[in-house]
């Protein structure tokens, strides 16, 4: 059916279909233009290290909004679950590997408390992760009495070290977005995810698992939350109560922006990873090229906007396309 | 576990305590805050609560999370409760003067610690001169910092900017300025947003210290981002103790017990000092007397001069500063 299609009307669709690439592409040179040190490779680094902080949690929430649901609670997480990794680690003395299980552990079992709420008693995940956001950020308050809390040093030496020169953190958000890629696009579970976002009521009837998967997203959410709260304050070694307030935000933000939808169906893991990174090269620009502080929240705003907007005129014209076709039309 | 930090604010609650005798008969307080984001305001909130709890007064504690509109029906249910005073740590200037209008409005006198209304002319507000104690700070370093360059040498100073929707961070920021315009041909200043977020401070700072490598000075609007500033220049090799080739000359702002341990570790300069135990004693006071005279719309402002802790008073001062005493408490053990 493509071949139908005018010359013009094939660059116009391929230009809204890689909309977010090319919109990545044009920050980049823009900012490259006006400092060249931009696209050096430390600050190439730095871009993709400190995406890895909201880039693994949109992996972990593109999971739930697959399935038409969202998951509020994300930023909370981000700084009970290290919190608690931290106390686990002061009280047993223990290593870097058992404060990473821990984090991971307790941000699935926050996550499994949302799933709970929503698979169990059937309460929206809008109303059950919205007291989640505030319940586990008050537990935190509660444990730390509100005081910052202090890592052992090993965990800083842990989160600014590198392998074969790559930071760590940056190695974390390769494999976390790589396993994500593989479970959603080839085993029977990712099928299972699109299948429910796509046509619930048809994914019940075909008699898939649907509460099994309903459960399985919040607990990813919430472990992934966890593992990016963990890897962001591996590199500061201490948490303040304030920490992750609000970054659900951005999360769902970088989700979006990398393809996936509000209303369940659409969506990639590595599609997080673009939506994350391409956030945080706009922030990263407008603090390497020293923009007034006061315009940079707006130029960041309307950077993701425009994003938003070209990728929803993208979902409009497949719309429009698939209407006034009698065959369905490969996208 | 964590030790709790209520046993180590004792002696706070205590000096506050001695610090005045109020004849008022027991009152209900509400104290309506915003969050409690870094040791100051939990150690303001901790100082304010045990003090008037321990002269037999009742308190009622209201969190607003950082949500102004929440924080605003808060002290409006406060209010429908009947209490005496409210004491205020608000969101932002804005809706500060809309709470306190509120307030009097219903007869209720009220007090704002320590981030201050747009509208200074109604209510008990409590402010310390930010951009005073800022300029303090900053001129300590910058004076350092050109004593150890060349004459003709420009050198780069970075700031760490807090919320410029929140008027301490905007009145620290003009702090900043005021102390480089002196000397402003010999500078050149990048600007950091934080945001008073930890993670936003690390990711800004690493871009401006990876587009400017060469850093000579640097203020923190809050002294809660150091251990977000260690993580950007340690491995960079700028974390340097005072005397060490490459030492960055660095201030912040607060007087917490980690800028104090900094400063004696001689990797940090200075701070500007609010002083904790003057503001909390100057709202308690004020409230607590507007309750007994019956007055409910006192109008006043009372400033904290402040100080600024350096690394050349601290021998004398260091116990002038909050969070020194908590450090001496142990509060970072």
């Amino acid at each position: 059916m493509s071949g139908a299609l005018g010359l013009g009307e094939r660059a116009y669709d391929l230009v809204l279909r890689q909309a977010t690439v090319i919109i990545f592409a044009i920050v980049l040179l823009y900012f490259g233009f006006q400092a060249p040190l931009f696209l050096g490779p430390e600050n190439l680094g730095n871009i993709v290290k400190q995406s890895a902080f909201i880039g693994i949690a949109a992996i972990g929430i593109t999971f739930v909004l697959l399935t038409r649901g969202i998951d509020l609670s994300v930023g909370s997480v981000m700084y009970l679950a290290p919190l608690i990794a931290g106390f686990a680690m002061r009280e047993y003395e223990g290593s870097v590997a058992l404060g990473l299980m821990v984090a991971i552990g307790a941000g699935a079992v926050l996550g499994a408390i949302n799933a709970f709420f929503i698979v169990a008693l059937g309460i929206l995940p809008f109303i059950v992760t919205l007291a989640s956001l505030f319940a586990f950020r008050g537990f935190g308050a509660y444990l730390t009495s509100s005081r910052q809390f202090d890592f052992a040093p090993a965990l800083r030496e842990f989160g600014l070290s590198s392998v074969a020169g790559i930071p760590i953190p940056i190695i974390v958000f390769a494999l976390v977005a790589l396993a994500a890629h593989l479970v959603l696009r080839h085993t029977l579970f990712g099928k299972q995810v699109y299948a429910f976002g796509n046509d619930p009521e048809g994914a019940v009837k075909a008699g898939i698992p649907v509460p099994r998967i309903q459960t399985a997203v919040y607990i990813i959410s919430g472990a992934a939350a966890g593992l990016s709260g963990f890897v962001l304050i591996a590199q500061i070694g201490r948490i303040d109560a304030g920490f992750g307030e609000g970054r659900e935000f951005d999360v769902i933000a970088a989700a979006v922006l990398g393809g996936a939808s509000l209303f369940g169906g659409v969506g990639t893991a590595l599609g997080a990873v673009i939506g994350a990174t391409l956030i945080q090269t706009v922030s990263t620009g407008l603090a390497f090229t020293g923009v007034n502080l006061y315009l940079q929240p707006i130029l960041q705003a309307g950077i993701i906007f425009f994003a938003v907007l070209i990728d929803s005129l993208r979902q409009h014209r497949q719309k429009l396309r698939r209407r006034r076709s009698i065959r369905p039309i490969a996208t | 576990m964590i030790r709790p930090f209520r046993t180590m604010t004792a002696s706070v609650a205590l000096a506050l305590g001695g610090a005045f005798a109020m004849p008022v008969q027991a009152a209900t307080i509400c104290f309506a805050f915003q969050d409690l984001e870094t040791e100051f305001w939990v150690a303001g909130h901790l100082a304010i609560t045990t003090t008037l709890t321990e002269q037999g007064h009742t308190v009622l504690e209201r969190n607003a999370n950082e949500d102004a509109n929440r924080q605003f029906e808060q002290v409006n249910d406060c209010i429908a409760q009947g209490v005496d005073g409210i004491i205020l740590i608000p969101q932002d200037g804005e809706s500060a003067t809309t709470i306190v209008a509120n307030a009097q409005d219903n007869d209720v006198p009220v007090a704002v610690f320590n981030r201050p209304p747009s509208d200074l002319s109604r209510g008990i507000v409590v402010v310390a001169d930010n951009a005073t104690i800022a300029e303090q700070a900053v001129d300590y370093i910058v004076d350092q910092a050109l004593a150890n360059a060349g004459s003709d040498e420009t050198l780069n100073a970075i700031i760490v900017v807090g919320d410029l929707g929140d008027p301490n961070a905007v009145g620290r920021r003009t702090g900043f300025y005021a102390a480089i315009n002196k000397h402003a041909e010999r500078f050149n200043v990048i600007e950091v947003a934080s945001n008073w977020d930890a993670a936003t401070a690390l990711s800004n700072l690493e871009a401006a210290v990876t587009a400017n490598p060469q850093v000579d000075l640097l203020f923190t609007s809050s002294d809660f981002l150091f251990p977000t500033i260690r993580s950007v220049f340690e491995p960079r090799g700028l974390w340097r103790q005072r005397g060490e080739e490459g030492h960055v000359w660095m201030a912040g702002l607060d007087g917490d017990a980690t800028a104090c341990q900094l400063i004696k570790d001689g990797y940090v300069d200075a701070t500007g000092v609010q002083d904790l135990f003057f503001e909390a004693d100057a709202a308690l006071q004020a409230i607590l007397q507007a309750i007994e005279d019956g007055e409910t719309d006192p109008n006043q402002v009372i400033e904290d001069p402040g100080f600024a802790l350096t690394a050349d008073n601290i021998a004398e001062r260091e116990m002038d500063m909050w969070g020194c005493v908590l450090l001496a408490e142990g509060f970072l053990d």
